[in-house]
């Protein structure tokens, strides 16, 4: 007996490649973000604290997404992208 | 030899529904009620439904695969749908792939929410959708297995395996399914579809990431402003999560309540307004950690007060169910919107 696959599926087109550039975690603008969700912004300020003593500038800085439950709006990221060299993502829950 | 999730069409050999059962369950494509087995033959009938209908699928997230509508019909196939029942299916998926209903966030979430499907326009009756007494339960073929088709899909394209994609933390007895019909012909205003800007002629599904209904009782009110009065109570819900999430919810009015409010005057805007002011929770009623937590993100209170949506469009109305004096109340996962889709 022959049946139909109910989980099949065609790959989609992967996101375009990107070329990751080269940081300096000492003294490159460094952006701490969000899920929004409890525990997160404590989990970075954690982060945030470990990292400043090991660096001479205060360039780090808290953005968030608006809403837990939905995908970071597209300004957001781009403007992470424009102003720092590193992002680092906290998911609480 | 190919994986067999790689494999469209697979010999399974000689099997009784039984043996297929194990088989489906092996695989993880059971929702953990019985299955039929979806042949060739079968998913043929299904397909034929939809043809003409060339209008390509997004990709499904989470899982990012586009799905050959053969697999969707297998999927129908197996929920126990008939096949003239395919075609709503398959508009209520296309419901799902609405960007802004934010399928991703709804299938990973903790939260417990389900795909709402609700059917309105002439194909509620061609296909015998419930759209009066218990509407919302069991006993029609239509009601149960569109809804439970959708489900199907969601597990075996999207990949919404619960306890690994899926992780509601309680899940949802309307995860199996949660399909109903509005009931036009005791609705004293306007059709859901209509009010999207449908033609009342127009079959239209629309889809909700929504909790199951919770039950609005009201025997003793006789006016509308007194039914309001309970309504609104039901809602304002500092548990659920519409009170930071923000999004849409349903207030499904049954009949018999739809005519008194009719008979008072009440249009669906006016009992948007009344509902919005009046479900407002007060702070009283919302814990120091919980509004810490609102005010961070940017959900703050209005004065003394949360509201439970962004404005009184976020609550939108209708009419199902027969006789009593019973309403419902569907919260919505929050970051999610109400999708409308014309039925092909």
């Amino acid at each position: 007996m022959r049946i139909f696959n109910p989980s099949f599926g065609m790959a989609a087109a992967g996101p375009a490649k990107v070329t990751l550039q080269p940081i300096n975690w000492a003294t490159d603008a460094i952006a701490l973000i969000s899920n929004s969700k409890p525990n997160a912004r404590e989990l970075l300020e954690g982060v945030r604290a470990m990292l400043g003593a090991h660096r001479p500038v205060d360039n780090i800085h808290f953005h968030a997404k608006n809403s837990a439950s939905q995908p970071a709006p597209k300004e957001l990221i781009e403007k992470v992208a424009k102003n720092y060299k590193g992002a680092l993502l906290a998911l609480g829950d | 030899m190919k994986d067999i999730a790689e494999q469209e069409v697979i010999d399974i050999g000689e099997m009784d529904v039984e043996a297929f059962n194990e088989y489906a369950t092996e695989q993880g494509w059971s929702d953990g009620m019985p299955l039929f087995v979806p042949t060739e033959a079968k998913v043929a009938k299904f397909v034929e439904t939809v043809r003409g209908d060339n209008r390509p699928y997004a990709p499904v997230p989470p899982r990012q695969i586009v799905p050959t509508v053969q697999a969707l019909a297998a999927n129908a196939v197996m929920a126990g749908c008939k096949p003239e029942y395919f075609p709503v299916v398959t508009a209520a998926l296309r419901g799902v792939l609405d960007p802004e209903y934010n399928l991703h966030g709804t299938l990973a979430t903790t939260h417990s929410c389900a795909p709402m499907v609700m059917v309105s326009g002439p194909i509620r009756h061609e296909l015998n959708i419930n759209c009066g007494t218990n509407c919302f339960g069991q006993g029609r073929q239509a009601n149960a297995t569109i809804g439970r088709a959708l489900g199907l899909m969601l597990l075996n394209i999207a990949g919404a395996k619960p306890g690994e994609m899926d992780r509601s933390t309680q899940g949802n007895p309307a995860k199996f399914t949660f399909c109903f019909g509005e009931n036009e012909e005791e609705n004293p205003w306007t059709p859901y579809h209509v009010q999207r800007g449908f033609a009342p002629t127009d079959s239209v599904v629309t889809v909700m990431s929504g909790e199951g209904p919770h039950n609005l009782n009201d025997h003793g009110s006789t006016t509308g402003d007194g039914l309001l009065t309970t309504f609104a109570g039901g809602m304002s819900n500092p548990g659920a999560n519409t009170i930071y999430g923000k999004g849409p919810m349903f207030v499904i009015i049954g009949p018999e309540h739809a005519a008194t409010l009719k008979r008072d005057g009440f249009t669906i805007d006016s009992i948007r307004e009344e509902l919005w002011k009046r479900s407002r929770v007060h702070l009283s009623r919302v814990s120091k950690e919980n509004l810490v937590t609102y005010e961070t993100t940017g959900h703050k209170p209005d004065g003394d007060w949360l509201s439970i949506g962004r404005d009184p469009k976020d609550i939108h109305i209708t009419v199902a169910g027969g006789p009593g004096k019973h309403s419902a109340f569907i919260p919505s996962f929050g970051g999610t919107t109400v999708a409308c889709t014309r039925i092909a």
